[in-house]
């Protein structure tokens, strides 16, 4: 096991390593081909452009048919790790995703149910497209929903995360990810407001799709521990700036033992599992914990999250993940105030082991100067006396 | 004997969607007064914005709430016509150029609705110019820009800047809300309030708007 691998893991254990581990979060597509040096193919361009996005409307059913959106989406993974990697963080979150169709130049569908809007960055790369709206409004729907692209998920995880644990697994500790929980892959497909009312009115509806979702969640994980992958993280966004999305008795009653199943089935794989919510989590926190998590991440700043209560309060069940702030501090912050944060993170937090810095999130106008201060903060501030 | 105002309020704050629009039809037909009713349905959302502050309500209770809200209004509101209802003045409310997440603004439009404002909700995605029409056009005495992440911070300038150049912005406050905002954003964006979640939006906009009546 090399040496980055031990510091995660112990992190991960709430042991303490020889310095608090890094991770980096989900780099969006330009700051991936700054970090490589690549020279962006600004294929997005084609889709702003008035004349070529008439040709892509037209073309839309060739394009989703060809497979060329997940050689994309394999290709985007892959180098996610490698930027991770020359970046030298000791954990990579790497997202795969190859779920999107396109309907038109300006809209897109996800195989779950949602529609989104085509992003083009700056630089002419498709970014992460924007949900919309949900396609699936009745029981019908969901029945009638074409689910064979979602049960090939597995087996194109397998594939990609098999190449990229033969290339980066000895090098960073890979963290794999295929998008959406439970809780969102129920509510986005319907959007929120359905969903709230379905609470009431629908609840077969839902349990059907958490079902179905839990059962999938758990061929994922089964697919990527083939591949190799040691880590999960279940990405699920239940809280809010103001607090959890909704009564966290009702996340219990719905979500709670599909939740608890997935968890068991990762641990069961030897693979660590950690959750990451927006939004202020701290009511949700123990109940993470009670679910079996490893670790919480995102522990956002902006949400009111502080480091120092999330460690009172599930420190010694759960490792913390990230608080590093992506609207100011990895944005436009000068040197100081980088390491500042790094500082104060890793004095809330650090203490005893259980921490590892990350960014809350990311987004395409994050700065890599930032985070490279970031990291070096973390050799300044969170190396422990053994 | 039922005492249906008071159903009203708890229909609003126990959000029984269902259950709101026949409550309202059976009080007015005994002949309750429709302003009666709509200050129960605003004491409602007043209870449920304090068991939001407390921690016992969520986002999704507000969800509900906001909408047994608005098909109450759609039942009071024409037989409110010829009453004098407290004139707060039109806000402009939308999510800015870039961003379409809609359910924090949404939210908000509902509650300064629900408490009288005029309320122009010009929807997701939004350019400046259509924020400086619709100010020019309703006279509005303040503007609600939502903004979920940080690269669409920029459009909130594009607001402020399009509503100087058409010297409009003295005029207006402007308020922003959304994960990505801080006071110190508010502050360096030039705008006069950050909210953190609708109801602290109502607070900031009926301030707004006293200070205007006062000025005025």
């Amino acid at each position: 096991m090399s040496a980055r691998h031990e510091r995660v893991l112990a992190a991960l254990e709430r042991r303490q390593p020889d310095r608090v581990p890094t991770m980096d979060v989900m780099e969006e597509i330009s700051n991936i081909y700054a970090i490589l040096e690549k020279r962006p193919t600004p294929l997005g361009f084609l889709f702003t452009n008035r004349h070529t996005s008439k040709v892509i409307d037209l073309a839309c059913p060739l394009i989703n048919r060809s497979g060329v959106m997940d050689a994309e989406m394999d290709r985007f993974s892959y180098d996610r790790t490698a930027a991770a990697v020359k970046m030298g963080y000791d954990a990579a979150w790497v997202m795969h995703v190859p779920i999107w169709q396109f309907r038109d130049s300006k809209t897109v569908e996800d195989i779950y149910g949602r529609q989104y809007d085509v992003v083009v960055d700056d630089q002419g790369n498709l970014a992460t497209p924007m949900y919309r709206k949900g396609l699936i409004t009745s029981l019908d729907d969901w029945r009638s929903w074409d689910k064979r692209a979602i049960l090939e998920m597995p087996q194109k995880a397998n594939k990609v995360f098999s190449r990229i644990m033969r290339d980066f697994g000895d090098e960073i500790f890979v963290l794999s990810s295929f998008l959406y929980g439970l809780f969102e892959n129920t509510w986005m497909p319907m959007g929120f407001e359905r969903y709230v009312r379905a609470l009431r009115t629908n609840k077969d509806l839902l349990r059907r799709m958490i079902r179905f979702y839990e059962d999938h969640y758990c061929m994922m994980l089964h697919a990527v521990a083939e591949a190799g992958v040691p880590a999960v993280v279940y990405t699920d966004d239940m809280g809010a700036r103001s607090g959890p999305m909704m009564n966290p008795r009702f996340f219990e009653e719905f979500y709670g033992p599909s939740l608890r199943r997935i968890v068991e089935t990762a641990h069961s794989l030897d693979m660590k599992i950690i959750i990451h919510s927006c939004g202020k989590v701290y009511k949700l926190l123990p109940w993470f914990a009670d679910c079996g998590f490893d670790g919480v991440h995102a522990l956002e700043p902006t949400a009111g999250v502080e480091l120092a209560v999330a460690k009172q309060m599930v420190g010694d069940r759960l490792c913390l993940l990230g608080n590093m702030d992506i609207t100011h501090i990895l944005v436009d912050a000068s040197k100081d105030e980088v390491f500042e944060a790094v500082r104060q993170s890793i004095e809330a937090a650090g203490q005893g082991g259980g921490y590892i810095i990350a960014p809350t999130n990311s987004h395409q106008t994050m700065s890599i100067q930032r985070l490279r201060w970031m990291l070096e903060a973390v050799e300044e501030y969170g190396v422990y006396e053994q | 004997m039922r005492d249906l105002v008071q159903e009203v309020t708890n229909g609003v704050v126990e959000h029984e969607r269902e259950q709101i629009v026949p409550l309202l039809r059976e009080a007015l037909d005994g002949g309750t007064e429709p302003a009666a009713l709509l200050q129960a349905m605003t004491e409602g959302m007043g209870k449920v914005g304090e068991l939001f502050q407390e921690g016992e309500y969520f986002l999704a209770d507000l969800v509900l709430a906001a909408e047994a809200m608005k098909e109450g209004l759609a039942v009071l509101e024409p037989v409110l016509a010829g009453e004098s209802r407290e004139e707060k003045g039109a806000v402009v409310v939308c999510t800015v150029k870039g961003d379409i997440h809609d359910i924090g603004k949404n939210l908000v439009a509902s509650m300064l609705g629900s408490v009288g404002f005029h309320v122009v909700d010009l929807g997701v995605d939004v350019h400046e110019d259509k924020v400086v029409a619709a100010v020019r056009e309703h006279r509005a005495v303040a503007v609600a820009l939502s903004v979920l992440m940080t690269p669409m911070v920029p459009s909130v300038s594009a607001v402020v800047s399009a509503l100087t150049a058409a010297g409009l912005r003295d005029g207006v406050k402007i308020a922003i809300g959304g994960a990505c905002t801080t006071p110190e954003l508010a502050t360096k964006l030039g705008v006069d309030a950050m909210g953190r979640d609708p109801f602290e939006a109502v607070e900031i906009f009926e301030s707004f708007s006293k200070a205007a009546a006062s000025t005025s």
